[in-house]
């Protein structure tokens, strides 16, 4: 009885849902935003059930299937508007998915990874550590990280490199990067793979000021002041398209490439850099270098 | 007997909670692809052992300066008047020592406002 009356209380409950944004699937996630009986989070560990919104290309399946099994246990998945790229969850053709959402609650759905280790151990030692000494040995087969020069400010740190995206929720959906960064530093970035298309309607002057506004963490009240430009740094033109944004204007400025652009800025500075384009804009600079 | 039964029954209160802490935080549980950090649905190639500089770490050296200054000058300023100059030059070393970490946090740019 009294387990009935706690399992109804919970399935009142707001359902925790990590969205991933395909094709022409920015509008359509940011119109879940204010959904009663959902929350969009940040980050897979605190979600029940993964959307995928919007088409999501072949060649992010092994990226999509990671995220699916970093979902902790029970989870679920819908498929909104995409054809699902493994078989797992529901598909949903219409414009509401939230019944979807709440059956994906009740859902458990096995892993789609392998529980294997993804770097497995190939060193020597009883730790692991591959060789002796200090600083010897190549742990897990892959060498200590070591300090490199640093372009802020001289002092040495270790650098970082890794693949960031294509479903990183502050960044613009499908960007897949190269980077390494020291500290919280870009030193380098490589373009992996090019935002996925978003349709005119993913440039909406509303929509990309909202979201610029929530990556800084200030509310609509607050954009009405002069805080929120004031909080962005100078001389990197986000405060001028903001500012065009929250006029209600379109941006219509192309951003440098990437792999120029970004090393030198930290890291939240870039993801803020990054959302003060428009996605079409940003889509549009990788293609043309493409072709190129 | 009471004098024993309490520190007793804290000392096992806390070897209890101890224990249900351990229970609750350790989570075996979680699968390979759950212990990766979130990148997206990327993987990242080096190891997570990274050295991160410290970036408060000249001001605290400022700040442990300044402090041991204040905290050896109040029992100074008690017994100058009876020792006389000897307490003034001892102290005068000590500041001399002191301001050597200030200066080097000066070149560090400590003082400078960012």
């Amino acid at each position: 009885m009294a387990m009935n009356w706690l399992s109804a209380l919970a399935r009142g409950a707001e359902i925790p849902v990590f969205a991933v944004v395909g094709a022409q699937g920015l509008v359509p996630v940011e119109g879940l935003r204010h959904r009663p009986g959902l929350r969009l989070v940040d980050s897979p560990r605190h979600a029940r059930v993964l959307l995928v919104a919007g088409a999501v290309d072949g060649a992010h399946k092994t990226e999509l299937e990671r995220l699916h099994a970093q979902i902790p246990t029970p989870r679920g998945t819908v498929w909104w508007q995409a054809p699902p790229l493994f078989q797992r969850g529901e598909a949903v053709a219409g414009d509401d998915p939230l019944p979807a959402i709440r059956a994906a609650a009740e859902a458990d759905d096995p892993d789609q990874r392998p529980d294997v280790p993804p770097h497995p151990w190939q060193g020597m030692g009883p730790h692991g550590q591959g060789g002796r000494g200090m600083m010897g040995g190549n742990p897990y087969g892959r060498p200590m990280a070591m300090t490199a020069d640093d372009i802020r400010d001289g002092l040495a740190l270790d650098a970082y490199t890794a693949r960031f995206g294509p479903f990183l929720p502050m960044w613009p959906p499908g960007l897949v990067l190269d980077m390494t960064l020291q500290g919280d530093v870009i030193v380098s970035a490589t373009v992996v793979s090019p935002p996925i298309e978003q349709g005119r309607r993913g440039d909406a002057p509303a929509l990309c000021a909202a979201r610029m506004l929530r990556l800084m963490g200030i509310g609509p009240v607050a954009a009405r002041m002069r805080g929120a430009l004031m909080a962005l740094p100078k001389g990197s033109g986000m405060r001028r398209r903001l500012a065009t944004w929250l006029r209600g204007e379109a941006v219509a400025e192309t951003p440098a490439p990437l792999s120029e652009a970004l090393p030198g800025l930290e890291w939240a500075e870039a993801v803020l850099w990054l959302a003060s384009f428009p996605p079409s804009r940003l889509r549009a600079a990788f293609l043309t270098k493409e072709t190129a | 007997m009471t004098g024993i039964a309490m520190p007793l029954i804290l000392v096992l209160l806390a070897i209890a909670f101890a224990v249900a802490m351990q229970r609750i935080g350790a989570r075996t549980d979680a699968t390979w692809p759950q212990r990766a950090p979130f990148l997206g649905g990327g993987l990242p190639e080096t190891h997570a052992w990274q050295r991160f500089h410290v970036r408060y770490y000249p001001m605290t050296l400022l700040f442990i300066a300044f402090e041991m200054e204040m905290m050896f000058m109040y029992p100074w300023a008690v017994v100058y008047v009876e020792t006389g100059p000897v307490a003034l030059a001892e102290m005068g070393m000590f500041l001399g020592i002191l301001s050597v970490g200030i200066l080097y946090g000066w070149r560090e740019g400590v003082f400078r406002w960012q």
